[in-house]
């Protein structure tokens, strides 16, 4: 059995070509793309922050002012409820005391002539 | 013996009566809250009046009078509020019950409360202090603190 001589050769077409060219694929934005992106966000926000200090001051300007305003009106309140107390307080120690001689409703108890010069 | 000392005791004494009546306000947090800058505005002079008085002294019985008429205006004031612009009135300050008493999450309320408030009676709310040139805090059109819901 004889078979026909047959050269070996490079497929039809050719070789490919060696691939020596390096490969990598885009893997994002570079670094100082970054850098800057992260630079800008946190600036708003710091921006934003100090916005937000400024419009909470004058918040609490608005809060104390309303409550300044209310003062006058709660302390007349308040005024005539302790005075309306004290003198009940006076009526009832000057009739407990009806029957000490000298006694002074209302005065205090640390008044003692004795003491004063 | 005692029992009858206990009654005089917790018997509540009334005002002396060379002292005129006066109602009390008899509003609550809430309401007063709400008119606060309006009665600032309304009875401003009887309120200075007022507090110079107890700046001279500040014995109860010392400013009774210039009390009285605190009190009588504020009444007068939250009146009139009552009687012209009751509804959003009412709006605003259920809102602040709601909001825990904050300003600054009733603002839709308090600008339709402002606007009636400066139609009907004249008068506006002003915060003293505000800086110059700066949009006073209540009426910043995209302020930063806001409610999360519209």
């Amino acid at each position: 059995m004889s078979l026909p001589y047959r050269q070996d050769m490079p497929p039809a077409g050719g070789f490919e070509m060696v691939k020596y060219k390096r490969n990598l694929p885009f893997r994002g934005p570079g670094a100082y793309v970054i850098l800057g992106g992260v630079t800008a966000i946190c600036a708003y926000g710091f921006y934003r922050l100090g916005m937000g200090n400024l419009e909470r001051r004058e918040l609490e300007r608005e809060k104390v002012w309303s409550r300044i305003h209310l003062v006058p009106l709660l302390t007349a309140e308040g005024d005539r409820e302790e005075y309306r107390r004290q003198q009940g307080a006076i009526a009832e120690e000057r009739e407990i005391m009806k029957d000490v001689p000298g006694w002074e409703a209302g005065k205090s108890v640390y008044s003692n002539p004795k003491y004063s010069q | 013996m005692s029992t009858e000392a206990t009654a005089t005791a917790v018997k509540i004494p009334p005002m002396p009566a060379n002292i005129p009546h006066v109602d009390e306000v008899g509003a609550t947090s809430g309401p007063l809250k709400s008119a606060a800058f309006f009665i600032g505005a309304y009875c401003k002079e009887y309120n200075e009046d007022f507090m110079l008085c107890k700046n001279e002294n500040r014995q109860p019985e010392h400013c009774l009078k210039e009390g009285r008429k605190v009190t009588r205006c504020a009444i007068d004031l939250l009146t009139k509020m009552r009687e012209n612009c009751g509804k959003q009135f009412d709006a605003h300050w259920e809102c602040l019950e709601k909001n825990n008493h904050e300003y600054f999450l009733c603002r839709k309320p308090e600008r339709t409360l402002n606007s009636c408030m400066f139609d009907k009676l004249g008068l506006t709310k002003t915060i003293p202090g505000t800086p110059a040139g700066q949009t006073p805090v209540h009426e910043k059109q995209n302020p930063i603190y806001k409610p999360i819901q519209k």
